[in-house]
This record gives C-alpha cells, sequence and structure tokens, in this order.
C-alpha cells in the first residue's frame, strides 16, 4: 500500500516553527516560568541548552514594521520623548514596552534581559532603559569590535568568562541548571541548523537562483531564534534539498525571468519590504547575495570557536573583513550589480557604507546603487527615490549586458 | 581680579588654537598623538614621552567627510575626520580611536581610508563589562598592547615607572581642575562659562604639567577673592561637550552660571582619578570600573541620572542645562529616564540641541531665555 | 489721563506683528506685515500700528520686542522670548489656557503655563520644516493654492491620503506622486494637515498633555490642521482670531506690568 504522506514545504515548516517557538514563550510564562528578552545575537546555545524561553524584541521590531505598526509605534516612542534618530527596532519596543499592547504582535514580558553588543551599542543603551523601565536583571556579554581579521585570545577569554558569568546568574533567575552535556548536545545541532541554512541560502549562486531572495527574509526567522533546535535544523535541511532539486531542473519559486541578479547590503526595510520587493521582481531583478540572512550562523567546534563565532557577527568585524563578506557573495553568486540600503536607523551599519560600496565597486567591478530607507520606520523610505535608483542601476546592468554580448 | 582675566586669557589662547600647541611641541621634537573620546589611554602616550593630542572636533562646517560619514553621525566625528581630511591634524604620528558607540565603530576605517596611513589608526578596546575582573583583565591586556605600539612609534621603552609618573601627573591635573572648577563656581564673576570650559578644555592640548601649574595659579588668585552674591541661575550641565562659544555666550548673556558639569569633556576627564596600583596598567583598567555619569560606560542602574540629580542638588543649582549633541545614540537613550528622575526630583531641566556645524544658535538662545524667564 | 499705552512687536523669520494695549488689557491696534527680520517689515508694522492707534511713538510708556528678530530691533525698552510673550499672550486671549501650541513659520513650539499664566515648561521642535508654517507652503504650492485656501478644501474632505514622511523632500515627493494618481485633492489636503498634526502631537506628548489648550502662532489660522490636532490628540482647541498676534499681545502686556514695577 502507498501511503502519500502530504509533505508541507520548508517555508511552511519554518513558519509553523516560528509561531510554535512564540507560542512556547507565552505558555512558559503562563506556567510561571521565567522568560527573557534577549539581543538577537546573544549566543543562544546557553538558554536552548538550559532550556529557558527567551522571545527577540528586534525581531519584533521587525515584524511589527513589516505588519505596518512601525510608524504609530515609533510616534508613541517620540511621543514619550524618544528621539526619532534612535533605532526603530528599539523605538518601537520602548512603546510596546509602555504601552504593554501592540495590535501587529505581542511578546511576553520579561523577567530579565539578555544583551550581547556584537550586533550594535544601542543595544546596550536599549536594555539599559529597558532593565529601568521594567525593574528586571540585565546581563551583558560585552564582544568588542574586532579591530583585526581574527578574533584575539584576549577577546576570546574575556567573552568566556562572560559567557560562564552569564550561566550562573541564569542558574540563579531562573531555577534552572545547566548541563554541560545538553550543551554540548544543542552546540552540535546548532552547527547542523547553520550548516543547513548556509547550504540552502548557498543555492542563490545558481543561475538561475532557485528562489526569489527576498524570501531569505522571510525565512531567516528560525535561524535567529530556533537554531539550538532539531526541528530547525530539519527544516533547514528540508530548505535546501528543496532548493537543490530546483536546481536540478532548473525552476525557481521567483517569479517571472530572472534578467538581472543583485547583491542587497543592509537589512530589509521591512515597513516597505512589499515595495521594495515588487520595484525588484517587476523588473527582473533577483536577490541572490546578502550577507544579512546567512549571518545568522555560527560555525565552531569547540566552546573557544563558539565565543569567536559570536565576535564574527556581521557588521562587528574590521571593516576588511566585512568588505571580503560583500566581495566574496557577490563574486561567488555571479551579481551584475548591487543596491546598498543607507538605513537611517543603524549607524553601525551605515557609517562605512559610502567607502565599503567604492571599494566594493572597485573589487567587483559592478555597478551599484544606494537609497535611503530604514528598517522598520516607513517614514525614511521613499517611493520615487528608490525607483529612480534602480531604474538607473537597471539601465547600467542593460548596457554592461548589451556590452558583454558584443 | 585683572591677574585672573590674564591667568584666563592665557588658556582661552590655547583652547583657541590647539594647533599651535601640537606645532610648538613637534618644534621641540616631541612627538605627539591624536587622542578622540573616550577614556582612551593617554596617560601611555604621556609616559612614552609623547603628548596626547585631544581631538574633539571644531566648530566649522564638515564637507569632506560626508564622502565617508552619513549625515546622522554626530559632528563631533564629522569635523575630527574633517580635520584629519584637510590635513589640519598633520604631524601626529598615530590617532587613538575607541570602540564606545556605534559612529566610533566605523571612524577607524574612514580615517585609514580618508586620511591614510601617515597617521595610523591605533585601535582602542576596553572592556564595557567593566566592573567583573574578566572585564578588568580585558582593558589591562589590551592597554598593555596599546602601549608596546607606543613604545614602537615613541622610538623607546616605556618602563612601569614611566607609566606610574605619568598617572601621577594625570591624577594632578585632575585634582587641579577639580580645584579650579569648584573655585569656579563661587565666582561666577569672574569666570564667565566660557572661560571656565576653555581653562579646562586646554589641558587636552597641552603638556598636563604645565597646564597644572596654570590652574593652580588661577585656583590660587580665586580663593583668595571675597564671595559675591550671583544674581543670576546657576545650572549644572551635563552632555557629551558643551564648548561652543555661542552657546556660552549665551548663557552668559543670561547670567546663567556653570556650577558644575556632568560633561564628557570636562568632569568627564577629571572627576575620577587613576587608582594607585603595583601594576599601573591594572589601576588604569580599575579607573573605567569606578567612572560614573557617562552615556558611553555601561551604567545598567543608570547611575548617571543619580548622580546628575545630586550634583545639581549638592550645587543647589536651579536648574540642569542638557547641552544635547545632536546625532548621539547613547545621549539620546539616555535623555528618557534621566530627565523623569530630575523630573521626580522637581529640578528644572532644559535640553538644548546642538552641532558643531550649527551657525544659527537662534533657537537656543530663545530656549535658554524662557527658560531663565521661567525660573525667576 | 491714567491710560499707560505700551507696544509690543513681534519680529517673526517671515512676518512682523504689531500690537498696541491701551492699560494692558484693551486692544487699540494691531498690525501684521508679512515680511520679516532684517527686512523693512518690523518698522513698517510700528508705523502701521501708531497709525491706527492715531498716536505718535512718544506717547508710549514702553516698547518689549519678542520673535526671532528681537535681539536686532532697534528701540526696544525689553526684550522678551517669544515662547514667554505667547504664554502670556494665549494666557490673556484665552483664559485658563494651560497648553499652547504654537506652530509658526519655521518652528513650532509647545508651553506648558501655569494657573496663574505663567511659563512653566517648554518644548521647541527638531530643526526641522515638517510640521510648520514652512511645510504648508511647500504643499500649498504644489497643489497650486494659496495656504489661505487650504483650511476651506479640507472641510469637503471625505476621508485623507496618507502623507507619512518626515523630511519635507520626501513628503513632497509622495503628494506629487499622490497628485499623478489623481486622487482628490481635499483628501490630499486633510492628509497635508494631518501630517502636521501627527509632528505636533508628537512633541505636544512629549511634554504631556494639560488641558484646556489653545493655540497660537499663524498656522492657528487654518482651521483644518486645529481639526486635524484636536483629532490626533482627542482634545478640543481653542483659536482665538487673534491668535497669530499672540506674541506681540504678550509683550506688550509684558511692557506694561513692567511700567507698574
Amino acid at each position: 500500500m502507498n501511503e502519500t504522506i502530504e509533505k508541507k514545504p520548508a517555508k511552511i515548516v519554518l513558519r509553523e516553527l516560528q509561531d510554535k517557538i512564540a507560542q512556547d514563550a507565552w505558555d512558559a510564562k503562563q506556567r510561571g516560568e521565567k522568560v527573557g528578552w534577549c539581543a538577537s545575537n546573544f549566543p543562544q546555545e546557553i538558554t536552548t541548552a538550559m532550556g529557558i524561553p527567551v522571545v527577540y524584541p528586534e525581531n519584533m521590531g521587525a515584524a511589527v514594521g513589516a505588519k505596518g505598526g512601525g510608524q504609530r509605534m515609533c510616534e508613541y516612542a517620540e511621543g514619550m520623548g524618544y528621539s526619532n534618530d534612535l533605532c526603530s527596532y528599539s523605538r518601537i519596543n520602548f512603546a510596546y514596552a509602555d504601552l504593554k499592547h501592540c495590535e501587529e504582535l505581542e511578546i511576553p514580558f520579561p523577567d530579565f534581559l539578555l544583551c550581547c553588543n556584537n550586533i550594535c551599542n544601542c543595544m546596550i543603551k536599549w536594555y539599559e532603559n529597558l532593565a529601568l523601565e521594567l525593574d528586571v536583571p540585565l546581563l551583558l556579554i560585552d564582544i568588542p569590535h574586532l579591530d583585526a581579521m581574527t578574533c584575539d585570545a584576549d577577546r576570546v577569554k574575556y567573552i568566556r568568562a562572560q559567557f560562564d558569568d552569564c550561566i550562573a546568574q541564569l542558574e540563579v533567575i531562573t531555577g534552572k541548571k545547566m548541563d554541560l552535556s545538553k550543551l554540548k548536545e544543542v552546540m552540535e545541532v546548532s552547527q547542523r541548523s547553520s550548516k543547513a541554512w548556509l547550504r540552502a541560502v548557498g543555492y542563490m549562486s545558481a543561475e538561475p537562483s532557485p528562489f526569489s531572495g527576498f524570501d531569505i527574509f522571510n525565512n531567516m526567522a528560525v535561524a535567529c531564534v530556533g537554531r539550538g533546535t532539531i526541528e530547525a535544523a530539519e527544516a533547514f535541511e528540508q530548505l535546501a534539498d528543496e532548493y537543490e532539486a530546483l536546481v536540478k531542473e532548473g525552476g525557481s519559486t521567483f517569479k517571472g525571468e530572472e534578467k538581472y541578479r543583485i547583491l542587497f547590503e543592509g537589512i530589509a526595510c521591512w515597513s516597505n519590504l512589499k515595495f521594495t520587493y515588487k520595484t525588484l521582481q517587476s523588473r527582473g531583478i533577483n536577490l541572490t547575495a546578502s550577507v544579512y540572512g546567512p549571518a545568522f550562523s555560527f560555525l565552531y567546534g569547540s566552546l573557544d570557536e563558539l565565543m569567536a563565532a559570536y565576535a564574527y557577527v556581521p557588521n562587528s568585524n574590521c571593516f576588511e573583513r566585512e568588505l571580503q563578506l560583500r566581495v566574496d557573495d557577490a563574486i561567488k553568486n555571479r551579481v551584475d550589480g548591487a543596491i546598498f540600503h543607507m538605513n537611517r536607523s543603524c549607524k553601525h551599519w551605515s557609517g562605512n557604507l559610502y567607502e565599503m560600496e567604492r571599494q566594493f565597486r572597485e573589487k567587483t567591478g559592478v555597478p551599484t546603487v544606494a537609497f535611503d530607507g530604514d528598517q522598520a520606520d516607513p517614514r525614511c523610505f521613499s517611493e520615487a527615490q528608490y525607483e529612480t535608483r534602480v531604474d538607473a542601476l537597471m539601465e547600467i546592468m542593460e548596457e554592461n549586458k548589451k556590452e558583454a554580448k558584443a | 581680579m585683572s591677574g585672573v582675566k590674564e591667568l584666563l586669557a592665557a588658556l582661552r589662547a590655547v583652547s583657541a588654537d590647539p594647533r599651535a600647541q601640537l606645532d610648538e611641541a613637534l618644534s621641540q621634537g616631541r612627538k605627539a598623538v591624536g587622542v578622540l573620546p573616550y577614556f582612551c589611554p593617554e596617560e601611555l602616550v604621556y609616559a612614552a614621552g609623547m603628548l596626547p593630542f585631544g581631538i574633539w572636533g571644531a566648530e566649522m562646517q564638515a564637507n569632506e567627510s560626508k564622502r565617508y560619514f552619513p549625515a546622522f553621525i554626530c559632528s563631533l566625528l564629522h569635523t575630527a575626520l574633517e580635520l584629519g581630511l584637510r590635513g589640519a591634524l598633520n604631524g601626529l604620528s598615530a590617532i587613538m580611536v575607541p570602540i564606545c558607540c556605534d559612529s566610533l565603530k566605523g571612524f577607524g576605517a574612514n580615517w585609514k581610508y580618508g586620511v591614510g596611513e601617515d597617521i595610523p589608526v591605533i585601535d582602542v578596546a576596553y572592556a564595557e563589562n567593566r566592573r567583573i575582573a574578566a572585564g578588568e583583565e580585558f582593558t589591562r591586556a589590551k592597554f598593555r598592547g596599546i602601549l608596546a605600539r607606543l613604545e614602537q612609534i615613541a622610538g623607546r621603552d616605556v618602563s612601569d615607572t614611566d607609566v606610574a609618573a605619568a598617572i601621577a601627573v594625570y591624577n594632578e591635573n585632575r585634582a587641579a581642575l577639580r580645584a579650579f572648577s569648584a573655585a569656579a563656581a563661587k565666582h561666577p564673576e569672574a569666570v564667565s562659562p566660557f572661560d571656565r570650559c576653555a581653562a579646562i578644555k586646554a589641558g587636552y592640548f597641552m603638556d598636563r604639567a604645565v597646564h597644572t601649574k596654570k590652574l593652580q595659579e588661577i585656583t590660587a588668585v580665586l580663593q583668595t577673592m571675597p564671595e559675591k552674591l550671583w544674581k543670576g541661575l546657576r545650572v549644572v550641565t551635563t552632555g557629551i561637550i558643551a564648548d561652543s562659544p555661542a552657546l556660552l555666550e549665551i548663557l552668559a548673556e543670561n547670567g546663567i552660571a556653570v556650577a558644575d558639569d556632568q560633561i564628557a569633556q570636562e568632569s568627564g576627564f577629571f572627576r575620577t582619578d587613576t587608582p594607585v596600583t603595583d601594576d599601573p596598567i591594572i589601576g588604569m583598567a580599575k579607573r573605567l570600573g569606578v567612572i560614573e555619569g557617562c552615556s558611553v560606560l555601561y551604567d545598567p542602574g543608570k547611575q548617571r541620572g543619580h548622580e546628575l540629580v545630586q550634583l545639581a542638588k549638592n550645587a543647589k543649582a536651579d536648574g540642569i542645562l542638557w547641552v544635547m549633541t545632536k546625532f548621539c545614540d547613547p545621549e539620546e537613550y539616555d535623555y528618557v529616564p534621566v530627565k523623569r528622575m530630575a523630573d521626580a526630583a522637581g529640578i528644572p531641566l532644559l535640553a538644548v540641541e546642538v552641532d558643531q556645524q550649527m551657525v544659527n544658535y537662534e533657537q537656543a538662545r530663545s530656549a535658554v531665555e524662557a527658560f531663565t524667564e521661567m525660573l525667576k | 489721563m491714567g491710560d499707560v499705552l505700551t507696544m509690543g512687536i513681534d519680529v517673526g523669520s517671515t512676518t512682523s506683528k504689531c500690537v498696541i494695549l491701551n492699560n494692558g488689557s484693551q486692544l487699540i491696534a494691531s498690525s501684521l506685515i508679512p515680511a520679516g527680520t532684517g527686512t523693512s517689515g518690523p518698522q513698517r508694522a510700528l508705523d502701521a500700528a501708531l497709525e491706527q492707534a492715531g498716536i505718535a511713538h512718544g506717547r508710549l510708556a514702553a516698547v518689549t520686542a519678542t520673535g526671532y528678530g528681537r535681539n536686532s530691533f532697534e528701540g526696544a525698552d525689553h526684550v522678551v522670548s517669544e515662547l514667554s510673550c505667547h504664554a502670556i499672550g494665549a494666557g490673556a486671549l484665552m483664559p485658563g489656557i494651560r497648553t499652547v501650541i504654537d506652530i509658526g513659520g519655521q518652528d513650532a513650539k509647545v508651553l506648558r503655563v501655569g494657573p496663574s499664566g505663567k511659563l512653566e515648561s517648554f518644548l521647541m521642535n527638531d530643526k526641522c520644516a515638517a510640521g510648520t508654517g514652512r511645510f504648508l507652503e511647500v504643499m500649498a504650492r504644489i497643489l497650486e493654492l494659496d495656504v489661505s485656501e487650504l483650511a476651506a478644501m479640507d472641510e469637503k474632505a471625505a476621508g485623507k491620503v496618507n502623507i507619512s514622511s518626515t523630511c519635507t523632500v520626501f513628503a513632497e515627493s509622495e503628494v506629487i506622486s499622490q497628485l499623478a494618481k489623481n486622487v482628490d485633492l481635499h483628501d490630499l489636503v486633510a492628509g497635508i494637515h494631518a501630517s502636521v498634526a501627527v509632528r505636533t502631537a508628537g512633541l505636544v506628548r512629549r511634554l504631556g498633555v494639560t488641558a484646556p489648550i489653545g493655540m497660537t502662532g499663524g498656522v492657528a489660522r487654518n482651521a483644518g490642521v486645529v481639526r486635524a490636532l484636536e483629532n490626533e490628540l482627542g482634545v478640543s482647541i481653542s483659536v482665538s482670531p487673534l491668535s497669530q498676534m499672540a506674541g506681540a499681545y504678550g509683550a506688550a502686556f509684558y511692557g506694561w506690568n513692567k511700567t507698574k514695577e
């Protein structure tokens, strides 16, 4: 007897897994367990191994932005006195912390905060304020910005000490004990997840790419919140297999013909996702290189290597290493051009963007354009500006293609 | 009183023309290393026999810097980079760049590719998790590495004795600055807000030992003067930098005296001494562990706010003036909880936004005038 | 004769306003010239007010200057910030008012006024044109309207077109693209007014809303903006026919008060 079990596509599995992880945190809160708010690049190995539920305010900011609540929440935070110069994720979160309500998405309130500044130092200021506002303990793993191509032993030692210290403090706060064999297990599963996720996004190098690049922005959530779980590892492996199959048959989930391949530099404009996507897709432009989604993968063997892996988060590397990531990606994935998102919310990402764009152009030889936008505040984005610049880039890519043929 | 005027004028002249100080040092065969804010281990530069040269930007338009930094980066970094790009800092043997805020993290690369390798960047990392042993150890290790680099640049060895001697000079300077600040607070009729700032700021461009002597002279005279009743307002300032001549002039015009400060450029430097320890570099690391009141040092209990309220109470200030550096994230995050603390303590607080590229101060003037009218 | 005549002159960036009060309460002259600091505007406003009152300059017991150009105005007995003057003027024109919203040509201010009419605290806008009279001028020009026509257009709006950009240049581009889509002009104007209201409301909330609220400054004459602000804040907002003159009024009152000392 042949039983055909309808297998859900990987992107659905990932979506459901993301929802389940969120629901688990709510359920835990209901049961009276301690739940934390956690920085996006905090070593999840700790919380996963200890079975401590955490939720991610940065992810909430992205989701609220994507669902159209960014402006409203940002305006509320500005009414509290927060400058509109500040990161829109944090403004949305401050509004939520005060209002205790958000129609687009809600997360359980925290009993403790886990901060890590490998993503940026604004995290520290944001979480300082939350700790005061919500009157909960704050744990920080400080990961100093790298000034060399590799992470030095002093940094590893310092990060490791804070890692251990965090575990000790979490044991006291939550009453849960760290089991080192469980930690080892989680580290292995995380490797499996990370490798699978990288394999999946790696298929972008195929011509045509088997998927629409903007799908990365949807699928990456689990890479952030769930990569320590078997379910995530399996889902990413399924995703990678699906892409592999598509490559074999020359198919793609990208709608229409892939006429141009581009690298998209920066965080997605969550509040303007549809428009930024459609403007490209309708012109046959597919995103086939990005360091942002793949960033949520951490490859390491030993614990010390884990510490270093968390220091290699884009954008915590030195400029040269950051540049190399983009150049290697663009060349491997054979892009025709690149779009640089000058994100008003993120000074860390924007501070070297101009020079990065120049050197990127020099090293890859492909044309680039930059545009003004924001990750979750729609007021900083202009449709007319974006369209004009995309058109200009397309015209140059078109010319280049003609010249190449001639 | 005329003695004080002349003495203050000398320090004003230094602050008005930092380049002259740099040139003088270079002409005497003394090397100089630029020091960007905040909390770089400048004692080590001094210990190596070089002049630590503070770089706090300048009142100027930044144009070239906008090839590197987007417009929404603070003017302190824009103008600092601009000075470098225009060659105004040529002669420096290196520049120290810390990583304590997101904008500073981008400065090193922009300098490297914009200004070039003639003034190489010395990356300064120290622990934000500054109170734990591992944090202190990390800072110590990094500062040791920086010392080795400075030895190369200076072309000589630097012993722990040299470092301890430099720390002694710096601690003496800090004490002199504290005494000056206290004396100036008692004599606003003799020391205008601009003079106070200029006298403090001059230390960033001079040999600290020389600066100490000059400050001690001024303080000695001030301490002999009878205290007069000050009819105007007394404020405590807070922020990163409050050296805009236009703003300081507006304070003076409105009869406002600076009774104390929580400004990174000012008391941020002198409020806390470096502890004296066997390994002097451990002392330097420990100092970072005890400093409070700066928005770029990890502050989980928001001690900055508590300290500010206490300073205002101690100084019997009429209010707090927050000199808000435009585009400064750490300050903007702090503003909300700290303002609440000031409100809860019943201390009026006015925030005035400043930018070193600003030429029109009318809005600041209106705000300060209204604040003064309100508090009378 | 016990009449004490005082003059208040508000030298703004784009307009000069002048008021003469008798005994600090009776309005005997008011003038507005659409030229501000650095032009002949202030002098013309002063001359027009004196002519209206039918008096010579010497009859004035005091002249008080306020506004952006107050420090360069010659012949002032007193110089007071426009924040204090708007607080005083609003208090006189709309007694009992506790929060004053002043949207002028180039900036916006929110003032909290104590029960006795004294300025308690205030906030001013960021150095940005969005949310000021300038923003409305730019938008009106795109729509080929005069600023004075905007309120009437708004009245006929069935809905409002969302204009979200905080940057005037981006907002301009938004409005143009909406025009190209042939949206209803009335709804578009309503959207522009809502945009100003949202910006201003943010400033008000930062200071804290204390009713009753009044509006001063030139933009107070735009009923559409006033309505949009009322919607945004959920409170009613008083406007005086002399709202645009509030600064000058307050200055004249200040001068009268000083003569009693």
